[in-house]
């Protein structure tokens, strides 16, 4: 099945996405903030990431900096999701696949996730 | 010699002299008050402030509220920069943390977020939600004992925000140095925002409800004028000099003028000519005397209009900025609000000679009159003070309501707010209406107590160097102490 991991401090959006993503069709994983996702990523190995920059412990740069400079998460697409630091993360496009500024439109990050690693998989498809 | 707390401004208009001068560093303050009180606008103020100095902020939220919602709400704000958000600023969700490891686990989470951020502030909103999360009082005892700790490590600054109120006796009350309490009340048709401090740590603050206001700045406080001038700013220096009035046989009847730095009420009912009188008094400020209309009735343009139908020609003065008209919208106006934009006008330009056109625009913008006579009592020893020689008008009838007296005016309370009173009427002289002044009091000085008819014309002001000859005016409910009005 493809797996999305979503980081994100505030829990109603990681809802909010999680919900979508699953209605959808793919297997959602949630994180609440980088280290978490850190570990998460030590067991399993999602297709994509959707994470928010400002959360606390490690935020969305730091995170998607540590995971890129792992060899095996090199082709990994990391989506960023933020509203002031937009501008920041733009300076990193070698990092983060796609940055969307906050509020997003989730039709338009689904268009995007589909862009980057097509539609959901299922089981069987996945193996 | 006792060590002096070190203080950080607040960058809220009029917080930091209600605290003292500002927070104390390292100290850890509640901030309570219901939905919609302004907690938020204050605890971001804050922030934004601090980031402006160059320092770093913690911003953390226990609420299930997103944080994308409250930058919207906060870009209408003239303090939000969005540059700071993110990079001075952090906003963290600890609701997460806090569902899955406790309280605990958001002690840990904000201890390491305050050295990582190496913030010097922390702001943590919703601790109604961690008192909800603690299975007992001694958990939410440790959690802010905890928190505080590692506060005080850093030495930073904690605000902890929540919408209920703690009675005196609560765990959380105890604990912390400060409590500041934000409140709306409703008055009437209106309501009145209001801010005190319940509990502060090492160091007074101005004791009472200080009004406030959430304006595009953010929150304003207006501290409560009679305690923050509870003695005036400077000495005050009595002087025997004299000044024109701006009538010229006015003057002759006080024996030489008005006493510099002295207040005069000026009572008449309206249409006798006090707004008249007092554009004399404008027009004819000497040159060391800049001169300052403050009123609530007429814009300066309609006043320069009606200072030229009384042959007074304002221009040139306005021009010069030797004289400056402050026109009071009566809209929602706060007591307080009005009594720091005068004094600060005042003190802009060491303003001598101050028309105050209707002391009732101050009663009406007092939500408990049961404070005017403390208020005009601070507000005219300031004036005073500062060397202001004043000119107030008021219907008669609101001396009594300006006063917060009910029925008749009493003798001690006209002396606590005026030094001279003058009254305008009209009174009856062979079937015709003529005005009259009649001087009833003047501070320390002998006067003529005759009254003396006057007209106003195209020349300005006349008044009759004579007594009236027939004096038929009407009176209110002679006895003692009362005043013919």
């Amino acid at each position: 099945m493809t797996t999305i991991l979503v980081v994100d401090d505030e829990f109603l959006i990681t809802d909010l996405l999680a919900a979508e993503l699953e209605d959808q069709g793919y297997r959602v994983l949630q994180a609440h903030h980088g280290r978490k996702a850190l570990e998460i990523l030590a067991q399993e190995r999602p297709a994509l990431i959707v994470t928010d920059f400002m959360m606390p412990l490690m935020n969305g740069l730091e995170m998607a900096q540590a995971i890129k400079a792992r060899p095996e998460y090199r082709d990994l697409p990391i989506v960023l999701l933020s509203g002031a630091q937009g501008a920041i993360a733009r300076r990193h496009p070698e990092i983060f696949a796609a940055v969307y500024d906050k509020p997003v439109e989730l039709w338009r990050l689904s268009e995007v996730i589909r862009t980057l690693i097509g539609p959901p998989l299922g089981p069987r498809e996945a193996d | 010699m006792p060590r002096s707390l070190k203080r950080l401004s607040s960058g809220v208009a009029g917080l930091d002299s209600i605290l003292g001068g500002g927070l104390v560093e390292g100290s850890t303050y509640i901030v309570q008050g219901h939905p919609g009180s302004g907690k938020t606008i204050l605890a971001n103020q804050l922030a934004f402030h601090r980031a402006a100095s160059g320092e770093n902020a913690l911003y953390a939220t226990l609420l299930a509220e997103s944080h994308e919602r409250l930058f919207q709400f906060l870009s209408t704000m003239e303090f939000y920069d969005s540059a700071q958000v993110g990079s001075r600023i952090t906003y963290v969700s600890a609701f997460q943390t806090m569902q899955e490891e406790g309280l605990d686990g958001v002690v840990h989470l904000l201890r390491r977020e305050i050295l990582r951020q190496k913030a010097s502030l922390l702001i943590l909103d919703g601790l109604l939600n961690a008192r909800q999360k603690a299975a007992t009082a001694l958990d939410v005892k440790t959690f802010i004992a905890a928190l505080q700790g590692h506060v005080a490590f850093a030495n930073c600054t904690a605000l902890l925000l929540t919408s209920s109120n703690f009675d005196d006796g609560s765990a959380e009350y105890t604990m912390v140095d400060g409590v500041l309490e934000l409140r709306e009340e409703a008055f009437g048709a209106r309501s009145a925002r209001r801010l005190r401090v319940r509990k502060s740590r090492g160091s007074a603050a101005l004791p009472g409800l200080h009004q406030c206001e959430i304006t595009d700045r953010g929150l304003v406080v207006y501290p409560r004028l009679e305690a923050l001038l509870a003695h005036p700013s400077v000495p005050d220096e009595p002087s025997d000099a004299r000044t024109t009035s701006g009538i010229g046989s006015l003057d002759g009847l006080l024996g030489g003028g008005l006493p510099v730095g002295s207040v005069t009420l000026l009572a008449g009912r309206s249409g006798t000519g006090k707004t008249s009188c007092g554009l004399h008094f404008l027009a004819r400020a000497p040159l060391d005397e800049p001169a300052l209309h403050f009123g609530f009735y007429e814009t300066s343009a309609r006043l320069e209009r009606k200072a030229r139908a009384l042959g007074v020609d304002l221009s040139p003065l306005l021009a010069s900025g030797h004289l400056q008209m402050l026109w009071q919208p009566p809209a929602a106006n706060l007591l307080d609000g009005l009594g720091q934009r005068l004094l600060e006008a005042v003190r802009h330009r060491g303003v001598k000679r101050l028309f105050l056109d209707g002391l009732s625009g101050f009663a009406r913008a007092a939500v408990d009159p049961s404070r005017l006579t403390e208020f005009f009592t601070a507000l005219i020893n300031e004036l005073r003070a500062l060397g202001v020689t004043v000119l107030a008008t008021c219907e008669p009838q609101d001396v009594q309501g300006v006063l917060g007296v009910q029925v008749t005016l009493a003798p001690s309370e006209i002396a606590s707010i005026a030094d001279n009173l003058f009254l305008l009427r009209f009174a009856e002289q062979d079937g015709r209406l003529v005005r009259q002044l009649l001087v009833i009091k003047v501070r320390d000085s002998g006067f003529d107590p005759l009254p003396r008819d006057f007209v106003i014309t195209e020349q300005g002001i006349e008044l009759s160097v004579r007594p009236s000859g027939v004096i038929k005016a009407p009176t209110i409910k002679a006895g003692p102490g009362d005043l013919p009005l």
